[in-house]
């Protein structure tokens, strides 16, 4: 998948740039997005520097950014897929539940295996990342040879993934999977970084390397600027959305781990709002809904501005129903800046 | 160019602004001695049990020359209360009220709390370790809330025939005690069949298909006790629609203002009503006597008062209704 061949230039034609082409597609897809990212990263900056300012020796410490990440870690997984998703202008509402039925699966192969050992927890592991790609694949099968619109079938697939756990379960949590999982993995520290927090970051930085650097981001971003182009240069459009459906698949299953590895618990209940997270963060990252722009570091930004913001807020003591309106505020203030600046853009594009 | 980013800058500013003045505004008097910060983390936003403990928490917090902030995570589940607890820690409050969402998921954050050296007091729910973690663990003797459910229901069924226990799920501290003390309790009606219990998973049309599944399975139902409100309102919704509910018995858990109008409308014939704002008090004054170094209790277990339609307004039992505000 990552495969950093280089492309000829002839393979992506500049029809499929939305850009008047003046110096190549890559070139303006770089400055585009390098753009669009920096005005959140100021926004994170500035809501970082607000509490620090307000609340120094209680909001700025190693301790506080360590658990902020380790919260985050979950959520960051999961948005990079959806970030690849919204980039084709598709959109995967399905996660939270996929997140939920693979954590489900892991927890039940490895009561099945039993025992303390790595073995039985090697064995749920993988049961639960081949779970999360098997929905993946099933989204992406759906969206591109059945043509269901990939709203109605991540629609479909949420309550599918959900309803299959609670079947699976009776409804109630799965516990008792082995001890070790969770002193290693999930709360386990290499150098003073948790391991959750390595995991979330190395699949964000092979899902910026894929996306800006091989072909398979850029086909990404070609079927998302036009599908219709993208066929005609030849990319094999379906084939190319299912891989990324199931990229995101994949990636809540693995996010399902994590999950289950720090709270040792299914955690049924506490997934309902994951995928609008994940979305809302996707597009705090300046990632258009139309797709065809978009980058996994802007995700990454995306990821912590509400994540800081709940930290923030509960540490400065604000009411907790406060917390939801200001976090949604932040959305639509953060993506109404974005609209202005690319407004602005375009208008000096076009001259 | 430059005029967007001072709309920017502006914009976060004021949010900033807003929220910090909001804190400020929340500061009490202080006393004497020094004052104490303490946070009291709820099991789940907006919960009138919850709400019922802040309001004790908070007079006995006035009463003692604290301040007291509240905080909740938006579902009772550990992998939303985690980062809440993780935050509150950052804080460094004196000490933090906490009632754990499950009883080995939330270990971790709870173990780090106390190692940044924030005194610990659980209310209402606990942790597998609680002796260890917590400085006291203040909750209704919820065995014997099963108890008394046993007793009310052995009362209004006339003690024959099978009785039903509708519980949340499995890992809840609380409502697994409750659980267990109406099983031994409800053993000592020798007319009285105790059938086992089912999970809704705090869901009320779970809770109804389990209370119609049973009533199928067991023709001779004659009570049902419900460990908390969607197991009891979803059981009574069930025996409804099935043309049972005059048959059937309901012992619910708990007195909210739902709860009470079920109550007075006959849908459920009994409650077992915990004292949330007695569990915020002796909250409060475990977690200032451990701050000071003077002996704590271990242990609180609070009471509990039998509610029925009959005496739910005498002057002794209504205090005792949760509340939805202070």
């Amino acid at each position: 998948m990552s495969e950093t061949r280089e492309v000829p230039p002839a393979e992506v034609p500049d029809e499929v740039a939305p850009e008047p082409a003046g110096n190549g597609l890559r070139a303006v897809l770089r400055r585009r997005l390098t753009e669009t990212t920096t005005w959140t990263f100021l926004i994170l900056l500035g809501i970082v520097a607000g509490f620090a300012a307000l609340r120094f020796q209680q909001f700025a410490t190693v301790f506080n950014f360590r658990n902020i990440a380790a919260d985050a870690s979950g959520l960051l997984i999961i948005a990079v897929g959806m970030t690849f998703v919204i980039i084709t202008s598709g959109i995967d509402l399905s996660v939270g539940s996929v997140l939920v039925f693979s954590g489900v699966i892991a927890a039940k192969v490895m009561l099945a295996i039993g025992g303390e050992g790595w073995g039985a927890i090697g064995a749920g592991l993988v049961a639960g990342l081949v779970a999360g790609l098997a929905w993946g694949v099933v989204n992406g099968v759906l969206v591109t040879k059945a043509r269901v619109p990939p709203l109605i079938v991540t629609l479909g697939t949420l309550g599918m993934a959900l309803g299959s756990a609670l079947l699976i379960t009776g409804g109630i949590d799965v516990r008792g999977v082995p001890l070790q999982l969770t002193t290693t993995i999930g709360i386990g520290q290499l150098g003073g970084v948790p391991y959750v927090v390595i995991i979330a970051a190395a699949v964000t930085a092979v899902g910026a390397v894929t996306l800006s650097m091989t072909r398979f981001g850029r086909y990404t971003y070609a079927i998302g600027s036009n599908a219709e182009a993208a066929r005609r240069a030849g990319i094999d459009v379906d084939r190319h959305l299912i891989k990324v459906y199931a990229l995101s698949g994949l990636l809540a299953g693995l996010a399902g781990m994590v999950s289950l590895a720090r709270f040792a618990t299914t955690t049924i209940g506490g997934h309902s709002t994951d995928n609008l997270a994940a979305i809302a963060a996707v597009v705090l990252g300046g990632t258009s809904l139309f797709g065809g722009i978009g980058t996994v570091l802007g995700t990454l930004v995306g990821v912590f501005i509400p994540a800081i913001l709940q930290n923030g807020f509960v540490i400065l003591g604000v009411q907790p129903f406060w917390q939801q309106v200001a976090v949604g505020a932040v959305l639509i203030v953060a993506v109404y800046i974005d609209q202005l600046k690319r407004r602005a853009q375009e208008r000096g594009e076009r001259r | 160019m430059r005029r967007r980013w001072l709309v920017g800058t502006v914009a976060l500013a004021l949010l900033l602004a807003a929220c910090g003045g909001d804190d400020d505004g929340g500061g009490a008097a202080g006393g004497g001695e020094r004052q104490y910060k303490l946070t009291l983390i709820q099991g789940v936003k907006g919960d009138q049990f919850y709400v019922t403990m802040q309001c004790g928490a908070q007079a006995a917090a006035k009463a003692a020359g604290a301040t007291l902030d509240v905080t909740a995570p938006d579902e009772f589940d550990a992998s939303l209360q985690t980062p809440v607890v993780n935050a509150v820690v950052a804080k460094k409050p004196d000490a933090i009220l906490v009632a754990p969402t499950d009883t080995k998921a939330m270990i971790p954050p709870l173990t780090q709390a106390k190692a940044a050296g924030i005194k610990l007091v659980f209310v209402d729910t606990t942790t597998e370790n609680g002796a260890e973690l917590a400085e006291s663990e203040i909750a209704s003797d919820n065995e014997e809330g099963g108890r008394e459910a046993a007793r009310a229901l052995a009362e209004l069924t006339g003690g024959k025939g099978s009785v039903l226990v509708i519980n949340v799920k499995p890992g809840i501290s609380t409502t697994d005690a409750r659980a267990k003390g109406f099983e031994d309790e409800i053993k000592k009606t020798p007319g009285l069949k105790y059938i086992g219990q089912e999970y809704s998973n705090d869901k009320p049309e779970i809770a109804a298909s389990k209370a119609t599944a049973a009533l199928a399975a067991h023709p001779d139902l004659v009570g049902i006790f419900g460990t908390n409100l969607f197991s009891a309102e979803g059981a009574a919704t069930g025996l409804r629609s099935a043309g049972a509910s005059k048959k059937v018995k309901i012992v619910g858990f708990d007195a909210g203002p739902k709860q009470v109008e079920d109550l007075d409308q006959g849908i459920v014939q009994a409650l077992i009503a915990q004292k949330p704002a007695d569990i915020g008090k002796a909250g409060v004054e475990q977690a200032i006597a451990a701050l000071k170094g003077e002996p704590v209790q271990k242990k609180i277990g609070t009471g509990f008062v039998v509610v029925t339609k009959e005496n739910m307004n005498d002057p002794d039992v209504k205090p005792f209704l949760y509340k939805s505000s202070c």
